[in-house]
């Protein structure tokens, strides 16, 4: 592209603004991270100086408030829990929605496309809405504080139905048929050809999978009381609500929970992208 | 009974107001190489994938060696397929792509080397064993869903336009590649194109089709010189044949723009005493341009204006308006005439065609 | 079938029989600590609810907190988009900088603006500095629900951003050639060309951000428990505390009813807005 002078100081004004901008987005992470390395009275102390937004220099005690976490609260097992109940997610919830998705787009069955509007339907309905509901079932079950209590109601998600629906409806029909000549049945087929043609969107369903389940808040606060069960962000909760979580230790707690979020975002930013994109694209 | 049979078969899809293919019946012997062919919609493809058993037959019976095959799994129909799109396995290494059926159909793993070493081999495919399709060439992938065939031991090819996503000099090779491995072979194959230079190259029979209905089942030369209708003789043969709307009357033809044209008493008489409107067909290499030829049939001669010469090489093939129709006439290269030029020609009588001007039947 | 068989049941357990529990239950006084009590009360809870004056207050609460968050989020999403869209050195930096908020926890990031809107916190420092008198924020029952606002699309932001990326990008640049052909400003490529072909995802995206908003409860859980003086008390939030903590099945039921009729018209208008275009264009 060709710069006049006038569009070069533009260039420069827009460069400013999205810097200043990006600081105003980022400050409170940066804070953050930074004061998670921190005692209490250091933070006051730094909150009028530029300090406020640098960690302190590597010495002794740097790590004094994660340490003390992992000393004195169960929140490693916590984070372990999620982790768990994570990758449990995210395969059943491949196994169960890429089936329903595949069924919708390729086999012929009664009612199909019914069906394929109901699920289309049930996307809008708001999950927070049904959840008393859900409580009440588990409950009813004598599930609560249980596992599979917790999981049960999370599998099954309309959204990623209708996403791997959209996708395996171009799979090509071709490679069906050659495999049906091959002698593969068609469970095999789904699980040695489908799913591999379509790592991309395996690869995003478990993506948000991984974060709904990791950022998830309401449903666990229901069906996890006191116990060694506990998701991350509801022993989060617990830990700084009691009264001798220092300041520096919640900052720690939350940096601990972002944490592995953030190595996601960097590994699958591609995958989150497009899965965003396409919740757009959908209706543009 | 044939090595394959079918009989009155019809599809009808369901909510269609009209049959896709309409009774079908055929004898295919063992070991040939038939081809189907016409436009598109002309339900070749539609016939292909009820033999296969990728599409149920509405009615009508479909023998493979002696059994009835209507409701059986294409898996259990001893056939192997190539598909239009090649249909690899993307994730699969050529050789997997290749072994993945015989592993399916537990195949002891010596044997399943043997025979994708030996597919691998005939098809030329040695340098490209571990890559996966997406870094093959189209002929490669071509090559590899030819393997995946060969290597299953059925009796019974099918192959649905294997070439058409080739360029044109790829098709010319890969045309040749295939011949040859059906005759290596030996398997039965049925080979659906709507590139009739494929099928006439290829096929020891063409079933040329048009609208669910087959027109004509023989060897390529019947269905060159002796078209059932004049849509065979139209879709056979480049460039197609030229057609002009005729009265005749006695020997004498006289085309829509006037000109007239005697024939010999020997073609007309084949017409069994038919006279009045009809449509008369002739090819573009029965048009003659060189001096002998005009002597001989000198009473005739007929003169145009060139409108345009397609110069190939080794042919020409000049287009103009005669008999109230557009003409071509494929001329040999000595004949070089450029647009403009006034042109003498005559018609080599004993090559013309007549069809019924309603039913389009061939009377000769 | 077989294929659609294990999400069917699923659906049908957690989602088809809540829903018509749920409408079930919105006629009734459905009391989970005595159920045997049931009974069937017509529209009584409808008119209840309408005369109740903690969902009213809910109900107000969540049209203000959406009056802010939509202009503001759905607003500077898209300024952000175009801005990232022209600017050309560091796109990338610029992208995850904005993004980065979004993968984080609704939880985490309560937590985290719980100290940074302390009274002694970073931010009240950061406004002293410009001269600025410190701020109750969420300790204010005027600024409350805006600070939860402010937070919230912070958070959310990045989201509709990579959106209006993914539309800018799809937007044939050989149109804005031919604008620049016909001597068009810049301002008028962007009302005649940019505007018009990001409508149907504008409308898209501020229903999502309605929507979103509407259902908004995990931030005032865990920063305000509702106030102070019940001003950051939203819909939601009535629904799961009339629910989960007080058991009044029969009453959460007929607002979930009244919160899904209001999300589906929301929906309906949504896909008015978009069909109308389409039309349009094929009249054209």
């Amino acid at each position: 592209m060709i710069l006049t002078k006038k569009q070069k100081r533009i260039e420069w004004a827009l460069a400013i603004v999205m810097i200043i901008l990006s600081l105003f987005f980022l400050f409170p992470v940066v804070w953050m991270i930074a004061n998670s390395f921190k005692p209490d009275a250091q933070i006051t102390a730094d909150m009028n100086t530029v300090n406020a937004f640098i960690p302190p220099t590597l010495n002794g005690d740097l790590f004094d408030n994660y340490l003390s976490i992992i000393t004195n609260t169960s929140f490693l097992r916590y984070m372990g829990n999620t982790l768990l109940y994570a990758a449990a997610l995210i395969i059943l919830s491949v196994i169960v929605n890429g089936l329903a998705g595949y069924a919708l787009a390729k086999i012929d069955f009664p009612f199909r496309e019914r069906w394929l509007l109901i699920i289309m339907m049930l996307m809008i309905v708001p999950a927070e809405t049904i959840i008393t509901i859900h409580f009440l079932f588990i409950a009813k079950m004598g599930l609560l504080n249980t596992v599979v209590g917790y999981i049960l109601p999370m599998i099954v998600n309309p959204f990623n139905i209708f996403l791997f629906r959209q996708v395996f409806i171009s799979l090509p029909d071709d490679v069906w048929e050659a495999a049906q000549l091959d002698h593969c049945s068609a469970v095999k087929y789904f699980f040695t050809m489908v799913l591999p043609m379509s790592k991309t969107v395996v690869a995003t369903v478990s993506v948000f999978t991984f974060l709904s389940v990791w950022n998830d808040y309401l449903w666990p606060s229901l069906v996890f009381t006191s116990s060694d069960l506990l998701t991350a962000q509801i022993g989060l909760n617990s830990i700084t609500a009691n009264v001798n979580t220092t300041m520096g230790m919640t900052l720690a707690l939350i940096t601990m929970v972002t944490i592995p979020v953030i190595i996601i975002y960097s590994l699958f930013s591609k995958q989150i992208v497009e899965g965003v994109m396409s919740t757009g694209s959908k209706e543009g | 009974m044939s090595f394959i049979e079918l009989k009155n078969i019809n599809k009808k899809y369901p909510g269609a107001d009209k049959n896709s293919v309409t009774d079908v019946s055929l004898s295919i012997e063992e070991k040939e190489f038939i081809a189907f062919v016409g436009p598109s919609g002309c339900g070749k493809s539609t016939t292909l994938r009820m033999i296969a058993g990728f599409e149920d037959i509405t009615s009508g019976e479909l023998y493979i060696d002696g059994q009835k095959m209507n409701e059986t799994a294409p898996r259990d129909r001893g056939i192997a397929m190539v598909f239009q799109n090649y249909a690899l396995y993307p994730h699969m290494t050529v050789e997997k792509n290749i072994s993945y059926g015989l592993k399916n159909m537990k195949v002891p793993d010596d044997e399943i080397k043997k025979k994708v070493d030996w597919a691998i081999k005939v098809l030329g495919l040695e340098e490209y064993r571990r890559r996966k399709p997406k870094n093959l060439s189209g002929g490669q992938r071509q090559r590899v869903a030819l393997g995946r065939a060969i290597v299953k031991d059925t009796k019974l090819f099918l192959m649905d336009e294997p070439l058409s996503n080739l360029d044109a000099k790829l098709r010319v090779s890969m045309r040749n590649e295939i011949s040859k491995l059906h005759r290596q072979i030996g398997s039965t194959t049925i080979y659906v194109t709507h590139d009739q230079v494929e099928a006439m190259t290829m096929a020891d029979r063409i079933v040329i089709m048009k609208d669910g209905v087959v027109q004509q089942v023989g060897k390529p030369m019947e269905l060159y010189e002796h078209p059932a209708n004049k849509f065979v003789a139209g879709f056979i043969g480049s460039p197609q044949m030229n057609f002009y709307d005729v009265t005749l009357r006695d020997n004498v033809v006289t085309f829509e723009d006037g000109n007239k044209m005697t024939l010999p008493e020997s073609v007309t008489s084949k017409l069994g005493g038919r006279q009045g409107g009809l449509i008369l067909g002739i090819r573009g290499e029965d048009i003659k341009l060189d001096a002998q030829n005009i002597s001989l049939f000198k009473a005739d001669k007929q003169s145009a204006v060139v409108e345009n010469a397609e110069v190939m090489g080794n042919e020409n093939n000049l287009y103009f308006t005669f008999g109230g129709a557009s003409t071509v006439a494929r001329v040999s290269k000595y004949e070089i005439s450029g647009a403009g030029d006034k042109i003498e020609f005559v018609f080599n009588p004993t090559r013309i065609h007549f069809f019924d001007k309603d039913t389009e039947l061939c009377y000769i | 079938m077989a294929f659609f068989g294990p999400a069917l049941v699923l659906l049908t357990v957690f989602l088809f029989i809540p829903m018509i529990l749920t409408l079930i239950f919105s006629f009734t006084d459905y009391f989970a600590l005595s159920p045997s009590l049931t009974h069937f009360t017509g529209l009584g809870n409808y008119i209840s609810i309408f005369k109740d004056e903690m969902f009213l207050k809910a109900f107000i609460n969540t049209v203000k907190f959406v009056i802010i968050i939509v202009p503001l989020q759905g607003g500077g999403a898209l300024a952000l988009a175009l801005l990232i869209n022209r600017v050309t050195y560091c796109k990338k930096y610029f992208k995850v900088a904005f993004f980065v908020p979004v993968v984080m926890s609704l939880a985490v990031v309560s937590t985290l603006w719980m100290q940074i809107y302390s009274p002694e916190g970073i931010l009240n420092t950061l406004l002293g500095k410009i001269g600025i008198d410190p701020q109750p924020f969420i300790y204010g029952a005027d600024q409350a629900l805006p600070s939860i606002a402010i937070m919230s699309s912070w958070q959310g932001m990045g989201y509709q951003m990579i959106i209006f990326l993914g539309g800018l990008q799809a937007i044939n640049p050989g149109l804005y050639e031919a604008a620049e052909m016909d001597h068009a400003s810049a301002w008028k490529k962007f009302k005649d060309i940019t505007l018009p072909e990001l409508k149907p995802l504008c409308v898209f995206v501020f229903i999502t951000i309605t929507i979103g908003a509407f259902k908004m409860i995990v931030q005032p859980m865990v920063m305000t428990g509702g106030g102070p003086s019940h001003s950051t008390y939203t819909l939601v939030y009535d629904i799961y505390e009339t629910g989960t903590v007080n058991w009044e099945i029969g009453l959460a039921s007929t607002m979930a009813i009244v919160f899904i009729a209001f999300i589906v018209v929301l929906t309906v208008i949504q896909t008015i807005l978009t069909r109308d275009k389409e039309d349009k264009e094929e009249k054209k």
